[in-house]
């Protein structure tokens, strides 16, 4: 992790929010391997994160899907100023690069 | 051509392609083993994904896979010589809603094979970054359009029929960098 400065409070909140940002959504595990972070601290910057409104999770089956929340009034923006924030940190940008989030039929290997 | 553990997927792709011309069968090469001839193997393919375009019998694909020595398992070929495995998944060609794909022979060191365009591998990779922000598959779109000439125009608008244009700015942009990194690597 890279991130030069945290506008939005600790690292952990600036980073998980650079990481749905890249993602889109993403569950608290996936972000904590992406971040290489612990997940216990991934969890507490998301729910903060949910309380000012930032992001918005949704559960699904038993998993919470975090996303930037839609209904933000500047999402655009933050959107593309996370993003931004993205391009200065390489280490996580490959890090994200390397999860395959497309689909892959069942029962056709890796 | 006897395929070994040293073959390359583009040596599998062009055995394959000439094993099934052979048996007068049309098929294209698609997905990802695409995107690793387009993109110089910036990224690796681990199968082969061919979609027939005409008619073909189970039997007479076993009988032209089985003339290189590949043997059906399921629904995929495999080869004791090689860990990459040949699927012939249900058509039709399409990226997005697009449907009107126009494949193109491509020319590999080991001969002709029917596969999609530049351009077209290009749209599949953005396919699944738009539609499941697989930022991977960005990555190999942005390797193809630098190592291929590729219609932006027509990427461009195909983009916004899928109402993506915001992330194909985004995919614009990243080929922009790529590009710069590169001239800065050279300098």
């Amino acid at each position: 992790m890279v991130l030069t400065s945290s506008p939005f409070g600790g690292q952990s909140r600036t980073a998980a929010l650079v990481a749905l940002g890249l993602l889109e959504d993403s569950y608290p595990r996936e972000l904590a391997r992406v971040l290489a972070r612990p997940l216990s601290g991934v969890q507490m910057a998301l729910r903060g994160l949910e309380r000012d409104g930032l992001v918005a999770g949704r559960l699904v089956g038993r998993t919470k899907l975090y996303r930037l929340n839609p209904r933000y009034f500047a999402r655009d923006e933050l959107k593309r100023y996370v993003v931004k924030l993205a391009d200065a940190d390489p280490a996580l940008r490959a890090r994200v690069e390397q999860l395959r989030r497309r689909p892959r039929r069942t029962g056709k290997p890796l | 051509m006897t395929l070994t553990s040293r073959s390359s997927l583009a040596d599998v792709a062009a055995a394959v392609a000439g094993a099934l011309r052979d048996a007068g069968i049309v098929a294209v090469l698609t997905g990802g083993a695409c995107a690793t001839i387009h993109s110089d193997g910036d990224y690796q393919s681990a199968d082969l994904d061919f979609v027939v375009r005409s008619a073909a019998t189970r039997k007479s694909l076993d009988a032209a896979m089985a003339s290189i020595g590949f043997r059906r398992d399921g629904d995929r070929y495999l080869h004791p010589a090689t860990s990459f495995f040949v699927e012939f998944p249900r058509g039709p060609l399409a990226i997005g809603d697009d449907l009107a794909i126009t494949p193109v022979t491509v020319q590999l060191k080991r001969g002709p094979v029917l596969a999609l365009s530049a351009t077209d591998a290009c749209r599949d990779r953005l396919a699944a970054f738009y539609h499941w922000a697989d930022r991977q598959s960005l990555r190999v779109a942005v390797a193809i359009a630098r190592r291929r000439r590729v219609h932006m125009a027509a990427i461009g608008r195909w983009s916004a029929k899928e109402g993506e244009e915001e992330k194909f700015r985004e995919f614009k942009r990243e080929l922009q960098r790529e590009r710069q990194r590169v001239r800065d690597e050279a300098s």
